[in-house]
């Protein structure tokens, strides 16, 4: 509970440079305003657990961002969502994490086996190539762990279907609340309690599906999937107002607890 | 041959030199005879000084001192020299005639054949050469020896199949036997092999205090022709299944220079290692390596075996066994880590599919909150690291990752060191922020236990500077069996150059007096140790100070199917654990013995603190090799806090398995096994030359002689000159020696040639 109290805290302490940015997105301004931190580029590993976004070729362009600032769709809710939680994980737990910029890395990229935990968003639009397929494959295989994120509908048929070149023989569980995933850190028992970020109008129910090394649920999630969620959004404009705080909370309590997991598991 | 010279010249063997005591008997005639050599030798004097002109003064000296030498040696003669020697008397004596009946008699390196044969052939008959020569002189007495001297009705009845020589045994015993009777010596046939660890003092103290010599007869050739050797091989004690074990062997070998032979681990007559051995000169020793797995539970018999060569002399000598408990057991190591990190993911997902070890995680991933995995049950360090010594000693390994000193009370802190220190147990220190010097942990009971040196600066952890290290294997590394990640040496060193950079924080780079070093690591410009070990007290304790070993599984240059970080973390835990003590310890003085002789069991007892205990109630129940149960009561020895000692006989050949429990209050302490094999033993074939070096040290100790077969034709005589025993005085008369006679005219001789060489002839 106390942990609970320090991460809202800290939504607030994001906050401030939360609610300019929400203003400005959704308000009609182009450009974003600061971060209170300096984001730097891809930086060398020196064994700090780095928050590592995947970068993929989508084939359909350079997709769309929205609040009209375009760009890549691996690049959604990018660097606010990587900075808020890799602040909100150094403060409230003992996770060495740089905050002070993320990775960006290709799937074929031998830089990505550094860090074990990686985030990709918006999976509807990967299309991975074969190198790219099987460097992933052994990426998960030998350890790592892989979340997707900002995703919905029809999107979900793609991210299966392109997870079958990356493990043909795996199979996809859905997740509910007595995963180990859900309680690595904090406990969620209802993960399905969380809604959607209000900005898409969705009707879908978002659902968290895993995929477990040999298809055995004894043994670690080797990826989670959130469908019909967009979690990072939710970090991104963390203490915007753009939710409530509360419901900002439950969505960094899913980025930690994947993190903690990923690093334990 | 100098023997035979010497009797040439001097009429008599050297003993009657060496035992008799030389003295003048001169009649009345010899002081006559004095007077007339000096009136003789006075003319002589006169004559060659009054020969003026006829040679130099020098030369004139020369004759005088020629003819003076020859009266004198004539002179000698009739003054009669004698040598008084004590001589047995035939038939009054006694003499022990002790014949080794052990297996390495069978070796044929007496001129082809087996070395008994040469027994048979002195005295396996009455008249045969040297029992008739000595039954002639001395009543016989005979014995067979291999583990203890009997007597010996007939030479026909030895079998040489004694699985042990104790040559100390044979002798004390065949002396207390003969105790009172006139003994003129003893005779001792033997190849000199001695398959014990028994001195051989007490047993010629004490026949130097009887005053028996003892004669001694070397059968065989000091060095085999043709023969290979597994002259050692150290095993551990005990194993945990599944362990790759790295074994040294001695290899020695003669006539076979150069070849190359594979050195084969057998386990119940399966081959689970083999080992290319090129073998060294002729004498000299050759380490050998060999690596196989203890897949098997239970007493397991591993047998070390070089194929018989062609031509080769003794072949039993070409295997050695070795008994190794293999536990099928699961060990249990607690891990605690002081931070959410991947190297506590990638260790315990290493080591996740071994059945023998089980480790017990607990992370802090926030202040005061830890996350619990592999434990037994809900309770398991829920109060956080344990906090009582019984708690944390029920653990036979202990992992600290990145977690500072201050997590610890002071009392944690005492109790980690006695961990190592008392309870025998093996500490591993992984690198990190927290850890070391960096996680405060100078001048604590920690470091003491450690075998690095820590500075005493304290670092915060955003200042510490990353060092990217290449790891290597050290000389100790290459040869240690944690540090082998491949399947021979030279794949392994190959590997260590392959594989990933990793990075430390703890820049350590002294190690403690007796520690090792078996991995160090380099950033291109210094060296720092990647891992080290000493042992404290009973246990061990480890660094290794890096904090992304698993790179060695996630990097990109390693493929999926790699087992480098799976092997390494294995064999490093494993290693960890290995020979760590339980509450009760038990162990036998020896593996094996040979049925009927009895064996010692030893069992230390500790209670859950390991704090020795003295009164504990300790059985051993014994299964022997027919399923045949006993228990064997086990004392506390008195001598060391503890320890407890019963001994049992096995009656039959074959396995005996005791499993020592120990009560107190009524209640169980702990229990724990060993196994003893009761079978002959091959160590008549080790080291199966003659031991002439051993034999001439009983010989020359008690005042006896060493004879080869060469030349014990004639022991039977040297034997009558003992002194010892019945004996009757006998003169040796001397001027009748072919030498005095050579002598004389030798003088005579020189004197006409040099008369005639300055013109007085």
């Amino acid at each position: 509970m106390k942990l609970v109290v320090r991460a809202a805290v800290l939504c607030a302490a994001v906050a401030a440079a939360g609610a300019v940015l929400y203003g400005q997105r959704f308000g009609g301004g182009s450009r974003r305003a600061p971060l209170d931190v300096q984001v730097q580029g891809n930086t060398p590993y020196d064994g700090r657990f780095v928050f590592v976004r995947l970068r993929y070729n989508s084939g359909f362009g350079g997709g769309f961002r929205r609040g009209g600032g375009g760009g890549p769709m691996w690049a959604h809710d990018y660097p606010d969502g990587e900075v808020h939680l890799s602040r909100i994980l150094q403060e409230i737990t003992l996770l060495r994490i740089r905050t002070d910029g993320s990775n960006i890395l290709s799937l074929d990229d031998p830089e990505l086996f550094n860090y074990p935990v990686a985030y990709m968003a918006e999976p509807g639009f990967w299309q991975p190539s074969a190198s790219e397929a099987e460097s992933f494959r052994k990426y998960l295989l030998k350890g790592g762990f892989a979340i997707f994120d900002d995703f919905r509908g029809p999107h979900w048929n793609n991210l299966q279907y392109q997870m079958r070149q990356v493990l043909p023989d795996a199979q996809w569980v859905e997740l509910d609340g007595t995963a180990q995933i859900f309680h690595s850190f904090f406990e969620i028992d209802h993960p399905e309690d969380l809604a959607p970020p209000p900005i898409y109008g969705q009707a879908e129910a978002p659902s968290y599906w895993g995929i477990y090394e040999n298809n055995d649920p004894k043994k670690r999630l080797l990826v989670v999937a959130n469908v019909d969620q967009d979690i990072s959004e939710y970090w991104e404009y963390s203490g915007t107002g753009f939710v409530p705080v509360d419901v900002t909370n439950e969505a960094y309590k899913f980025g930690v607890n994947y993190v903690i997991y990923g690093l334990t598991h | 041959m100098f023997e035979s010279l010497f009797r040439v010249f001097f009429e008599y063997r050297p003993v009657i030199f060496q035992q008799g005591e030389f003295r003048l008997d001169p009649s009345s005639g010899a002081y006559v005879a004095s007077i007339v050599a000096a009136a003789v030798l006075l003319v002589a004097i006169v004559t060659y000084r009054a020969a003026g002109g006829k040679g130099s003064p020098r030369e004139r000296a020369a004759l005088a001192a020629l003819r003076i030498l020859t009266i004198a040696l004539v002179l000698l003669c009739l003054f009669r020299p004698v040598l008084v020697v004590k001589a047995a008397v035939p038939q009054q004596n006694f003499l022990a005639v002790l014949i080794d009946d052990s297996r390495s008699m069978q070796i044929p390196d007496w001129g082809g054949q087996p070395r008994g044969a040469f027994v048979k052939q002195q005295f396996g008959a009455s008249d045969a050469g040297l029992m008739q020569a000595l039954s002639d002189r001395f009543v016989l007495r005979t014995f067979r020896f291999s583990s203890a001297a009997s007597r010996l009705a007939s030479v026909s009845d030895l079998s040489f199949a004694g699985a042990q020589t104790r040559l100390g045994a044979a002798l004390d015993g065949a002396r207390q036997e003969l105790a009172g009777l006139p003994l003129a010596g003893m005779v001792l046939v033997s190849d000199g092999a001695d398959t014990t660890d028994a001195s051989l003092n007490d047993a010629l103290l004490g026949l130097k205090a009887a005053a028996v010599p003892v004669f001694t007869v070397g059968i065989g050739r000091d060095r085999l022709a043709r023969d290979v050797q597994i002259d050692r091989v150290s095993t551990p004690r005990t194993a945990l299944k599944g362990t790759s074990l790295v074994v040294d062997a001695v290899v020695t070998q003669t006539g076979y220079a150069g070849d190359t032979v594979s050195l084969d681990v057998e386990d119940a007559g399966r081959i689970v290692g083999s080992q290319a051995v090129k073998l060294p000169a002729d004498g000299e020793p050759a380490a050998v390596r060999v690596r196989f797995m203890a897949s098997d539970a239970g007493a397991r018999r591993f047998r070390f075996r070089i194929a018989p060569r062609p031509g080769e002399l003794v072949a039993e000598n070409n295997a050695r066994d070795a008994l190794i408990e293999v536990a099928d057991r699961r060990e249990k190591i607690l891990y605690f880590e002081g931070e959410p990190r991947f190297e506590m993911k990638f260790l315990r997902k290493a080591v996740a599919d071994d059945p023998n070890l089980q480790v017990v995680t607990l992370q802090r991933t926030a202040e005061n909150k830890y996350f619990r995995v592999g434990v037994d049950d809900a309770e398991q360090l829920l109060a956080g690291f344990p906090k009582t010594r019984d708690e944390l000693f029920a653990y036979r390994g202990l992992i600290l990752g990145s977690i500072e000193a201050g997590a610890f009370t002071g009392d944690q802190l005492r109790m980690i060191g006695e961990f190592v220190e008392r309870r025998g147990g093996g500490l591993l220190m992984l690198g990190g922020p927290r850890a070391f010097a960096e996680g405060g942990y100078a001048e604590t009971p920690v470091a003491d236990a450690l075998p690095v040196v820590l500075d005493r600066v304290s670092r915060a952890a955003e200042s510490l500077s990353v060092a990217h290290l290449r790891v290597r294997p050290t000389r100790a590394g290459e040869a240690h069996g944690v540090t082998q990640i491949a399947a021979t040496e030279a794949a392994s060193a190959g590997r260590w150059k392959d594989l990933p950079i990793l990075t430390s924080l703890n820049p350590i780079r002294a190690i403690k007096p007796g520690a090792t070093v078996l991995l160090t690591g380099t950033d291109g410009r210094r060296e720092q140790v990647v891992l080290a070990f000493q042992r404290y007290g009973r246990g061990k304790a480890i660094a290794f100070p890096v904090q992304d070993s698993w790179h060695w599984q996630m990097d990109a240059s390693i493929d999926v199917d790699d087992p480098t970080h799976e092997n390494l973390w294995r064999q490093l835990l494993r290693w960890v654990v290995d020979g760590v003590p339980g509450v009760v310890d038990v162990r036998s003085t020896t593996d094996r013995v040979e049925p009927g002789e009895p064996v010692t069991l030893v069992a230390d007892v500790v209670d859950p603190t390991f704090v020795e205990l003295n009164d504990a109630r300790t059985v051993a129940h014994v299964t022997g090799p027919r399923g045949t149960e006993f228990d064997v009561p086990m004392q506390w020895t008195g001598d060391r806090n503890g320890e407890y000692r019963g001994t049992f006989t096995p009656a039959d050949a074959g396995s005996y398995s005791a499993q020592v429990e120990a009560y107190r209050g009524g209640k169980t302490i702990g229990s724990g096994t060993t196994d003893v094999r009761a079978a002959p033993s091959d160590a008549e074939y080790f080291d199966a030359t003659m031991h002439a070096a051993r034999l001439q040290r009983i010989a020359s100790e008690t005042g006896g002689r060493f004879y080869t077969p060469d030349n014990v034709a004639g022991m039977a005589e040297d034997l009558q000159y003992t002194g010892r025993g019945v004996t009757t005085v006998e003169e040796r008369e001397l001027w009748h020696m072919p030498v005095v006679l050579i002598l004389l005219l030798g003088l005579l001789s020189a004197e006409w040639f040099l008369r005639r060489r300055v013109g007085l002839a």
